[in-house]
């Protein structure tokens, strides 16, 4: 089977962002395996940032699909006061680059900026960093296994949740 | 600058009132006095220890709006100084941490060792200084306090205050809680998390200590605790709060309380029990064997601290060191670490991790409906119809002199306890906070 293209890996990217900006949550945890590992490393200090997140801290790091459902949950459940109304986020990905990859697996490199509108305080704010991604062929569609993403501006004006990143 | 502190504050215990107004919160001229009489007029926390172990290290902070840079030398020696160049101000350390054996002023190139003395002002034989700049000293400016709690480093801007032992009084027990953990004492975890809020700094002194807003607060995590109890499995972060009945709004009889402390240092606890969801537990045999099992059952306790007016470590869902810095009225930065004793196993320090970016973490699911509500807060001050909060009564029958059976089992004195179901929610212990900010803003300067 052919590897996975660029034009393919964008047409991925594209769609999460999409999913995430349009609060379409349920499809979005779809393109992700049950194992997934989602992992939001912190900064050991102004150049590095942590990189064993068994000894080190992150601003997040989840094993499991099941624990993103939960923070879905809790976004959604009108619950919680820092979630709703929900801020109105856009994302812009691009500088998409295949870095690995063969018939089943690929890893694909790219840049993010997240613009948020938080319409409770009505503060414009924008969070950027790059993401790194581990894909898996899973009986023709490709899934994401490992998303990594690497916050630069990571002093936190109030709150980040998984929608801002 | 004078305050009058009973527009502020008012406290009338032998009438059963205690309230607080809103504009002390947002009125410039109390923030200004704040940073003038308590964060740059006493002891305020300035790190660990464990931040520069070794010969040469160094790390960043801040007393008020004062930069600090708190410097080991060659010899192990531990100082603190104004992180400023006496030449043009400029600041002298750019990092949050590091090693130097010489500070270069990245400005005009003026140099400092590392016990803060100078050792170069450039080109001076040929700058044709007067002989009075010839015998000024040009070292580095002391912070005129600095003094080691158990590896808790404290300084003071004002040579006026207590020595710290006295300030710390018998709240000093509480951080040997934390410090006594491990023979090696306590450390931070690698990465650092800071956030901001847009509202004063003392919302964060109420809420480490309110055990009021949790169930009201932090319902969705609740919701994400209950599923977790019910479909347990591998994957799933192990949650201290899912072993307790602690934030159930049906539990019965004594949970916990507060206590509080002379010089505003408050603590408010409760009682989780020895259970394996606190990564403690594999040291729970060792430490009722070094301690004896009542200092140890204390270790296991739900335990907010504060020690005012910046320090806070929070013992409950994981272990976090808190340090508040307000930069406005409506505006505060929290620095935010996981704390933890040193060698711990790998499987403790992990569950300790992942339990802390879940609950504590402003990317995590309950800071940010604390601090959201700070902000919502914030707002409603402005309103000044009816200005004192009604915030401070809960628990007012309940509060007594001295301690209770719970602080005697660690010889521990406060100056006043609650002992509270999981219902009552002191909220006298916010008195100490008040009582505290009024004796230093109060008075003759």
């Amino acid at each position: 089977m052919a590897t996975l293209t660029r034009s393919q890996a964008e047409e991925l990217l594209f769609r999460e962002a999409l999913l995430i900006d349009t609060r379409r949550y349920d499809e979005w945890l779809a393109m992700f395996t049950p194992d997934i590992e989602f992992w939001m490393p912190a900064w050991r200090n102004e150049t590095e940032t942590t990189t064993d997140p068994d000894r080190e801290l992150s601003l997040i790091y989840y094993k499991g699909r099941r624990n993103l459902e939960d923070r879905v949950m809790r976004l959604t459940s009108g619950l919680s006061t820092a979630s709703s109304p929900p801020p109105r986020v856009v994302h812009v990905i691009s500088n998409v680059l295949l870095t690995a990859g063969d018939a089943d697996t690929a890893e694909v490199s790219a840049v993010f900026t997240c613009h948020r509108f938080d319409v409770r305080m009505n503060r414009t704010e924008c969070f950027f960093g790059r993401y790194e991604y581990a894909l898996r062929r899973e009986s023709e569609a490709w899934l994401i296994v490992r998303k990594k993403i690497v916050l630069l501006n990571d002093v936190i004006p109030t709150v980040v949740d998984i929608t801002s990143i | 600058m004078s305050i009058d502190t009973a527009a502020y504050v008012d406290d009338r215990p032998d009438e059963g009132i205690f309230r607080v107004n809103r504009a002390i919160f947002t009125d410039e001229q109390v923030f200004e006095a704040e940073m003038a009489r308590i964060f740059e007029g006493g002891w305020v926390f300035l790190g660990l220890e464990a931040q520069a172990p070794g010969p040469h290290d160094f790390f960043t902070t801040f007393a008020g709006r004062v930069a600090i840079m708190v410097q080991r030398d060659g010899e192990g020696v531990l100082r603190a100084f104004v992180n400023s160049c006496p030449h043009k101000g400029a600041r002298l350390a750019q990092t949050q941490a590091g090693n130097a054996r010489l500070h270069v002023c990245p400005y005009h190139s003026w140099s400092f060792d590392s016990a803060g003395r100078s050792k170069a002002v450039k080109w001076q034989k040929a700058g044709c200084y007067s002989a009075a700049f010839d015998q000024q000293d040009h070292g580095l400016a002391a912070v005129p306090c600095f003094e080691n709690y158990r590896g808790f480093l404290f300084g003071s801007l004002s040579a006026d205050v207590p020595p710290l032992a006295n300030y710390l009084g018998e709240a000093a027990k509480l951080l040997d809680l934390v410090a006594d953990q491990s023979e090696e004492g306590a450390e931070l975890v690698p990465g650092q998390v800071t956030f901001t809020y847009q509202a004063n700094w003392k919302l964060q002194l109420e809420n480490c200590s309110d055990a009021y807003h949790f169930t009201s607060a932090h319902p969705s995590y609740i919701r994400v605790l209950e599923r977790r109890q019910q479909e347990t499995s591998g994957e799933v972060v192990a949650s201290v709060w899912e072993n307790s009945d602690y934030w159930k709004e049906e539990t019965q009889g004594v949970g916990g309380g507060s206590y509080s402390f002379p010089n505003g240092h408050v603590l408010n606890w409760g009682v989780f029990g020895i259970t394996p969801a606190i990564p403690l537990y594999e040291s729970a045999a060792v430490l009722a064997q070094r301690h004896g099992e009542s200092k140890r059952d204390w270790m296991f306790n739900m335990r907010n601290l504060t020690i005012f007016p910046n320090l806070q470590v929070a013992e409950n869902a994981s272990s976090q060191l808190r340090v508040i810095r307000p930069i406005g009225p409506g505006l505060t930065e929290m620095r935010t670490w996981c704390i933890a004793p040193k060698g711990e196993s790998d499987a403790a320090r992990r569950q300790r991790i992942r339990q802390y970016e879940d609950f504590f973490n402003p990317t995590g699911m309950a800071t940010p409906d604390d601090t959201v509500s700070y902000e919502n807060c914030q707002i409603g001050y402005a309103g000044r119809v009816d200005p004192w909060l009604q915030g401070y009564a809960r628990g007012m029958t309940a509060s007594v002199e001295g301690g209770n059976r719970f602080s005697d089992r660690i010889g521990l004195t406060p100056a006043r306890s609650v002992l509270a179901d999981s219902q009552l929610c002191d909220e006298t212990l916010y008195h100490a906070y008040y009582r505290a900010w009024a004796e230093r803003m109060g008075g003759a300067e």
